[in-house]
């Protein structure tokens, strides 16, 4: 079970992009996985919800995206949802097929609280 | 204190720092001659034997040496002393090696003059598949023992998997374990994926196993020139 991890790691990388663009606090944390993220969705939350009180990402949310396996055929190109795990074209049954999604555990975005003050420092700085 | 709302963009994978690294330390062993090789299976199905029966087999005809991931123990680095360097990689539990502890170990093993480094991950067929460790080639490990009908059940592993090793070959007599249905199992997931048979205790298919790393090492060598080449017009 790798999932606290690497929500560990998505923390860190949230608390950096909290510092970074001089927020207050996070409020929500938007993930994407797939079929072959190589993680669990249940394991992710219960990760989520123990490590996040320990950060400054504390009181944020986690909304989690799963999105299906796609891929291309390398021969004809098509373009096309994998059905289960078998690898193969559904256009022209070739197994040179290369993974487009669903293969990655992806952070989408962060929503972050930025407070007015900060703001209009940030403005006459610039 | 007012506050408003902002959203900032990222849009890329949690592990995409690692796997930078990652693809920079595979750069970087290329240019030197040495070829990564990341050892993969569940627990017990012969990592350790295969990379002792290699190292017997090459004697010191080839340079390896071997990063070793262990939960808590030191034990499989202990067998593979007598025969190369090797470092133990503990990692405190974790069921997986990421690359901060590969590169722990590749400082301690202080020489980086090798033909092949190989790292024995930890025994599991789920999460390790998710994790860059800087490897030309990953090589999974499915003992007869354990069924022909697990290529199927770990996709992850065995697709991002070059090469598939069916070890302990000795027992096939003992075990309803149908080669052509691993080898079929594992080509539906990965069709381009080298079958190799090999029993560690006798030494059978080790030759082939040999080999295959001598061809892969070969090839890296002379992309690593053809993209200097390439980059010096
Ligand atoms: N019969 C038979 N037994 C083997 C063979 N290779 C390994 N074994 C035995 O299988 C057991 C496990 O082998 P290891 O090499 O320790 O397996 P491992 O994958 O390194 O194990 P972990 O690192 O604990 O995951 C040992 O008792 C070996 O002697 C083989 O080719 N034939
Ligand atoms: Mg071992
Ligand atoms: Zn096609």
């Amino acid at each position: 079970m790798h999932e606290f991890s690497l929500v560990r790691s998505l923390l860190r990388q949230v608390g950096d992009l909290l510092v970074e663009h001089g927020g207050v606090g996070v409020k929500a944390i938007r993930v994407e996985m797939g079929p072959l993220s190589g993680v669990e969705r249940q394991l992710v939350e219960l990760a989520f919800d123990q490590e996040v009180v320990m950060t400054p990402c504390r009181g944020a949310r986690l909304v989690i995206e799963e999105v299906s396996l796609t891929a291309i055929c390398q021969d004809c190109r098509a373009e096309f949802q994998m059905q289960g795990f078998d690898f193969v074209c559904h256009s022209c049954e070739s197994r040179q097929i290369q993974i487009t999604g669903g293969d990655e555990f992806r952070l989408l975005d962060v929503d972050i609280a930025v407070s007015e003050a900060s703001r209009s420092e940030l403005h006459q700085r610039v | 204190m007012t506050t408003t709302n902002k959203t900032v963009p990222v849009h890329r994978d949690v592990k995409a720092e690692l796997r930078q690294q990652a693809e920079e330390m595979r750069q970087t062993f290329a240019k030197r001659g040495t070829l990564v090789v990341n050892v993969l299976s569940s627990p017990g199905a012969g990592k350790t034997s295969l990379l002792e029966a290699t190292a017997r087999h090459w004697g010191d005809r080839r340079r390896m040496a071997v990063l070793v991931g262990d939960l808590a123990t030191d034990r499989d680095a202990q067998r593979l002393a007598p025969h190369c360097p090797v470092e133990q990689l503990t990692t405190g539990g974790a069921c997986h090696l990421e690359i901060p502890l590969v590169k722990q170990g590749l400082a301690k093993l202080g020489s980086n003059d090798f033909d092949f480094l190989f790292i024995e991950n930890v025994g599991n067929l789920v999460c390790p598949a998710s994790h860059d460790l800087a490897e030309h080639v990953r090589v999974v490990l499915l003992s007869v023992t354990e069924g022909d009908d697990k290529p199927g059940k770990y996709p992850k592993m065995f697709r991002t998997s070059q090469a598939l090793v069916v070890s302990k070959t000795d027992l096939l007599p003992h075990v309803p374990f149908s080669l052509d249905a691993a080898i079929r199992d594992a080509r539906q997931i990965q069709p381009d994926l080298t079958v190799m048979p090999v029993c560690s205790l006798s030494g059978e298919g080790l030759e082939q196993w040999c080999r295959y790393l001598d061809d892969q090492r070969k090839d890296m060598i002379a992309k690593s020139v053809t993209d200097e080449v390439r980059v010096a017009v």
